[in-house]
């Protein structure tokens, strides 16, 4: 089954809006059992690339379970994200290249950029729909503040 | 009476002048130029691992104290630190933190400087001549550079003490994981918060406040080990934190897996935890299989920047680098459990004590330097009064 570029932008904003809404049951719907989230970003503090944050399903499954007892910055995020190329990946899937800006809303309603990047999805179809396999978030942001418990 | 009037509330608490602290020294900005001067431009300050300026012509950035300082390893060897500053116009002439360089030019008129700092080339030097100017006294200003056990500290004073005379023994916990394990940066990350500095740091000597991370409290809280816990204090507002009340068990948090002691730096276990905060902005964290050096700058009053670097032998294999990245992005990663609570923590206080709702900080716990006991607190303000030349408690004149 092939993925067309209708199917992979309602994909990425979908998991996108399910990240902003913090529904992490929802979000992990749309992943593949073998899915695997990594946050990646160059330092040229250290003239290299890190992985600061490397997660497979179940690993997420249990990372948002504990979610509600950590203390958390306040507010809530919004993901702009715009897909650009959608590039075959073999029978039934494609990599979606997409950037984004994820915007922080503090308790006082002001908004402010915490983050920009890319997300590189590989996204597959079968039987029971569109899943993503793999996502691996480019930072461009090195300074991220107070960081995060959840994922970008 | 349960709650508190005005005026009970602006009254000092009822404790020695030691175990508590005035909220001005969280807000002022008369504290912090005074900071600057009487603390930021006298002490050691960590400045980068010599990893990262292994081969000659390396360098590596750092500021501090609003200058700007390049580490540099000469061609012949030696680790130098320079300010950033062209002797010229002022320019900035390192722009990226860290690289390789024959030697120093800057962007704006090309005067050269060699790694030794000496000015070594001006274009069209004869116009300087009526002014008798010459290049033999524009060198670079050097800034004050020590090695120990690889740890690269530098000191904007000329006439401070050498580091081991500021250090003394404080190093002692990290000794082995310092010099038997060929380390080299293997992650680095660094944040802006909108908090005082010291707010910052309190988050890192306040023993008492592991109850705020779920991860601690699942891994490491053993009420019936806090009398293992030893707790210790050096010469110069050092501190040690160590002892087998800190061992942790990973795989008590959900997700996280037991830690292997075959991959345990040399010189720990793989449940060890340790700690030891040089006065006032560098310290040095071990969770068994991966080590952390930090290290932070006060911007103003209300911000503070911060830095992280993640340590790992270089013979690491890239299975061994992935497992002590996991581990390490476990507590400290930006996306990790402990390191954005401390962080959400101290803009918290600032919230209180930036706009002056909060009066005072109590700092009074007493458990026989042992277990959650208020001694770190009390010796980091003991020093920073010590070097203001006035306690902790007292608002400062001219700071409200």
């Amino acid at each position: 089954m092939t993925v067309s570029r209708d199917d992979a932008v309602n994909l990425v904003s979908t998991a996108c809006r399910h990240l902003d809404d913090e529904n992490w049951a929802a979000f992990l719907e749309l992943c593949d059992p073998a899915f695997r989230y990594r946050i990646v970003v160059r330092a040229p503090e250290v003239r290299r690339e890190m992985i600061w944050f490397d997660q497979d399903y179940a690993g997420l499954e249990a990372m948002f379970a504990v979610v509600p007892e950590h203390l958390r910055r306040l507010g809530t995020f919004l993901r702009h994200v715009s897909v650009g190329s959608i590039e075959p990946r073999g029978t039934g899937k494609v990599l979606a290249t997409s950037t984004f800006q994820c915007i922080h809303t503090d308790m006082e309603g002001r908004s402010r950029l915490m983050a920009a990047g890319r997300y590189l999805d590989e996204i597959r179809n079968s039987a029971d729909g569109c899943r993503l396999v793999d996502r691996q978030t480019i930072l461009a942001t090195r300074d991220l503040g107070v960081g995060s418990h959840v994922p970008i | 009476m349960t709650s508190r009037s005005e005026k009970d509330w602006a009254a000092p608490p009822s404790l020695p002048a030691t175990h508590y602290t005035h909220g001005d020294i969280y807000r002022s900005d008369a504290v912090f130029e005074e900071e600057e001067e009487r603390i930021f431009k006298k002490i050691w300050r960590f400045a980068c691992h010599e990893s990262e300026v292994r081969e000659p012509g390396d360098y590596r950035t750092a500021e501090y104290a609003g200058t700007s300082l390049v580490v540099v390893r000469g061609h012949d060897g030696k680790i130098r630190t320079f300010v950033n500053v062209c002797s010229h116009r002022g320019a900035r002439i390192v722009h990226e933190p860290a690289g390789n360089m024959r030697n120093f030019t800057c962007f704006f008129h090309l005067w050269s400087y060699d790694l030794t700092g000496a000015c070594t080339s001006i274009p069209r030097p004869e116009a300087y001549k009526a002014q008798s100017i010459d290049k033999s006294k524009l060198g670079l200003r050097e800034v004050k550079t020590e090695i120990r056990y690889g740890l690269v500290f530098v000191n904007l004073d000329d006439a401070s003490e050498p580091l081991d005379a500021y250090l003394g023994d404080a190093l002692e916990a990290f000794e082995h994981v310092l010099t038997d394990n060929d380390l080299e940066v293997f992650t680095y990350q660094h944040a802006t918060i909108d908090a005082n500095w010291k707010e910052w740091q309190e988050t890192n000597l306040d023993l008492y406040h592991e109850y705020m991370h779920v991860a601690l409290r699942k891994t490491q809280i053993d009420p019936g080990a806090m009398n293992q816990r030893e707790l210790k204090v050096y010469p110069n507002g050092h501190i040690r934190g160590g002892g087998s009340g800190y061992s942790a068990n990973y795989d008590a948090y959900s997700g996280w897996a037991k830690r292997e002691d075959s991959k345990a730096l040399r010189g720990l276990t793989a449940n060890d935890f340790r700690f030891t905060h040089i006065f006032p902005f560098s310290s040095m964290n071990a969770r068994g299989t991966v080590l952390r050096l930090s290290v932070f700058t006060p911007l103003n009053a209300h911000q503070t920047r911060i830095e992280w670097r993640g340590m790992a032998p270089r013979s690491d294999s890239p299975e061994d680098w992935e497992m002590r990245t996991k581990h390490y992005n476990q507590y400290w990663g930006p996306f990790g459990r402990n390191v954005p609570e401390d962080l959400v923590a101290a803009e918290l206080c600032e919230w209180n004590f930036g706009p002056g709702a909060a009066r005072y900080q109590i700092i009074a716990r007493e458990e026989g330097m042992r277990g959650q006991d208020d001694g770190f607190l009390r010796a980091f303000y003991q020093q920073w009064s010590k070097m203001m030349g006035r306690p902790a408690s007292q608002p400062a004149e001219g700071a409200r």
